[in-house]
C-alpha cells in the first residue's frame, strides 16, 4: 500500500474532529448538563488515568481474551469449512444448507442459550463472538477458493504435489486476499459482539464496565470503555493490515 | 511414447444437455518428437492437452504413456499455460524451486539448480522479483523454467505464447527451440498460429471446427536446427504455411 497523501489523511481526521468539537460545544455552552454528558477532556483524562489502573487493565484484558479466542475459533472453523466446501461436492452439499439456515439468524438471540449451556463465564461470550464472526469468514473463504485459477492447482499437481497438500499450499494461499478480507470483517464483528455480550450479562470486561457505570450515573466512566474498545479496534485493524501486507507481498491485489 | 486412443470429451451444459467438445481423437507421439496441435478456437485442442496432462478426465478413450494409462497429473508431464499460472506469492526463484522441493531435493541443491535454469531462460538478476513485477514474456520464461525444473520428459504447452506481443513471441519461439535442441523432450504444443506450428514442429496436427477431430496430419521435414531468417525465405516453409492455412480456411472465413 502506498503512503496516503497528507491532504487525504487530513480529510479523514476532519469528521472525527468535528464530532469532538460538537461534543465540546454541547458541554461548553451548557446545552447538556455535565452530569449527563461530560466534557470530552474529562473523559480522555479519565481514560489516561484508567490506563494506569490495574483493575481497568484487567477488564480490558478479559475483553481482549474473549475477542481473540472467539475470533480465532471463527477463523479456524470458517476457513476449514469454506475450504472443504470449495473442494468437494459432498462437503459442499453438507455445508451449504446449514450455512443458509444459520447465517441469517441474529446470533445474539442464541446468547441466552449459550449462557444456559456454557455458563456465565468466558465460554458463552467466546461462543457468541465465534458464531457471529464465523459466517463472513466462511463465505469469503469459499468464494475465494472456488475462484482460484485451476491452472495454478494443476501446475502444483504436475510438479508432484498431492491434491490434499495443494488445497492448503496452493488453493488457500491463492485465495488468501479473499480469506483475509473475510477475517477483517470478522475481526470488526468480534469487537462489536464481545462488547455487546459483556453489556448484556457479565461481571467483567469493558462492556460490563460501561453498563455498571451507566447504572451508577458515573457518566465519565461510561464513555471510557467505549473509547477504549474503539481504540482497540483501531489498533487491531492496523495490526491486521500490517500482517495482510506482509502475507500478500507479490499479489496483484495487495497494491 | 504418448498413445492417444479414441479420446473424446463431452461437457454437460447448464441445462443438462451434453455438448461434444472433442471428437474421437487417436494420435501417437514418439519420444523426442515436437508435435503441434492446430485448430480454430473452441475446437477442444486445449482440452486434448489437459486430458494428456491428466488434469481433465476423458469421456471415452485412454491416453497411455509408454503403455501405462494416464490416471492423473504427474511430474513426467510438465504443463506450460498461456496464463503462465505462476504462484504470485513466490518469487522467481521460489517458483522455479517449487517442483524441486516437492520432489524432496535438498534446499541448497534445489536453489543451485533453479539458479542455473533461471540462467537458461535469461533471467539472471530477477531471482528475487515477484511475477507481478515481470513482463508477459518474462513470466512465461519463469513458467518454462519452473516446469523444466522437475525434469518432465514431456512438455505440454497450451498456447504458451498466445498472450505475448508479436516481437516477444518470435523471440520466445527461438528460445524454446534452443532449449528443445539440447535435450529433445517430447513436446505437445497447442497453438492457433500456423507459422508458429510450422516453425517449431516435426509434425502438425490440424483439428476441425467443434467438435474437434483430426482433419489432417502434416509432417514438417524442414532441416534442424532451424533459423528464423533462413526459414522465412525458404520455399518449403512458405509452401507448408500456405498449405496448412488452406486447411484451416473454413468457408465462413473465405468470404
Amino acid at each position: 500500500m502506498t503512503q496516503r497523501a497528507a491532504p487525504e489523511l487530513l480529510l479523514g481526521i476532519l469528521p472525527i474532529a468535528l464530532i469532538l468539537a460538537l461534543w465540546q460545544a454541547l458541554t461548553s455552552f451548557d446545552m447538556a448538563p455535565p452530569a449527563l454528558l461530560p466534557p470530552p477532556m474529562a473523559v480522555f483524562r479519565r481514560l489516561v488515568e484508567q490506563l494506569g489502573n490495574p483493575i481497568f487493565l484487567q477488564h480490558t484484558f478479559t475483553t481482549l481474551l474473549r475477542l481473540f479466542a472467539g475470533f480465532a475459533i471463527a477463523c479456524l472453523v470458517g476457513v476449514t469449512l469454506g475450504l472443504m466446501a470449495s473442494s468437494s461436492r459432498v462437503a459442499e452439499s453438507a455445508i451449504r444448507p446449514i450455512v443458509r439456515v444459520l447465517a441469517p439468524v441474529p446470533k445474539i438471540a442464541l446468547y441466552p442459550a449459550f449462557i444456559l449451556i456454557l455458563g456465565f463465564d468466558h465460554a458463552s461470550k467466546i461462543a457468541l463472538v465465534a458464531a457471529d464472526a464465523l459466517f463472513p469468514i466462511l463465505l469469503a473463504t469459499y468464494q475465494g477458493a472456488v475462484s482460484v485459477e485451476p491452472k495454478l492447482v494443476w501446475s502444483a499437481l504436475a510438479a508432484g504435489t498431492t491434491r490434499r497438500k495443494a488445497l492448503l499450499t496452493v488453493v488457500l494461499r491463492a485465495a488468501l486476499p479473499s480469506v483475509l478480507t473475510g477475517c477483517r470483517i470478522g475481526l470488526v464483528i468480534s469487537c462489536i459482539v464481545v462488547f455487546l455480550a459483556e453489556m448484556i450479562s457479565s461481571t467483567d470486561g469493558l462492556g460490563h464496565l460501561l453498563v455498571y457505570a451507566s447504572r451508577s450515573f458515573e457518566t465519565v466512566d461510561m464513555y471510557v470503555p467505549l473509547i477504549t474498545i474503539s481504540l482497540l479496534g483501531l489498533s487491531l485493524n492496523a495490526g491486521f493490515n500490517a500482517l495482510r501486507r506482509r502475507l500478500l507481498a507479490g499479489y496483484p491485489e495487495a497494491e | 511414447m504418448i498413445a492417444i486412443e479414441r479420446i473424446s470429451k463431452t461437457f454437460e451444459t447448464r441445462r443438462g444437455a451434453s455438448h461434444l467438445a472433442l471428437g474421437e481423437i487417436s494420435l501417437d507421439v514418439a519420444d523426442g518428437e515436437f508435435v503441434s496441435i492446430l485448430g480454430p478456437s473452441g475446437c477442444g485442442k486445449s482440452t486434448l492437452l489437459y486430458i494428456v496432462g491428466g488434469f481433465v478426465p476423458p469421456s471415452t478413450g485412454v491416453v497411455a504413456l509408454d503403455g501405462k494409462p494416464v490416471t492423473g497429473p504427474g511430474p513426467d508431464r510438465g504443463p506450460v499455460f498461456q496464463e503462465f499460472a505462476l504462484f504470485p506469492w513466490k518469487t522467481v526463484l521460489g517458483n522455479v524451486m517449487y517442483g524441486l522441493l516437492e520432489r524432496g531435493t535438498p534446499k541448497v541443491e534445489a536453489e543451485a539448480k533453479a539458479r542455473a535454469l533461471i540462467g537458461l531462460v535469461h533471467l539472471e538478476g530477477y531471482e528475487g522479483f515477484y511475477p507481478k513485477e515481470l513482463s508477459g514474456g518474462m513470466k512465461q520464461r519463469v513458467a518454462i523454467a519452473r516446469t523444466l525444473a522437475y525434469g518432465p520428459s514431456i512438455l505440454l504447452m497450451d498456447e504458451p505464447f498466445g498472450a505475448l506481443d508479436a516481437h516477444t513471441r518470435t523471440g520466445m519461439q527461438n528460445e524454446l527451440l534452443e532449449i528443445w535442441e539440447r535435450d529433445r523432450k517430447t513436446v505437445l504444443f497447442v497453438t492457433h498460429s500456423v507459422e508458429e506450428a510450422v516453425f517449431l514442429s516435426d509434425r502438425v496436427v490440424v483439428l476441425t471446427r467443434s467438435p474437434g477431430r483430426i482433419k489432417e496430419t502434416i509432417r514438417i521435414d524442414l532441416p534442424r536446427p532451424r533459423r528464423r531468417k533462413e526459414l522465412l525465405v525458404d520455399n518449403r516453409y512458405q509452401r507448408l504455411v500456405v498449405e496448412i492455412e488452406a486447411l484451416m480456411d473454413t468457408p465462413a472465413q473465405r468470404r
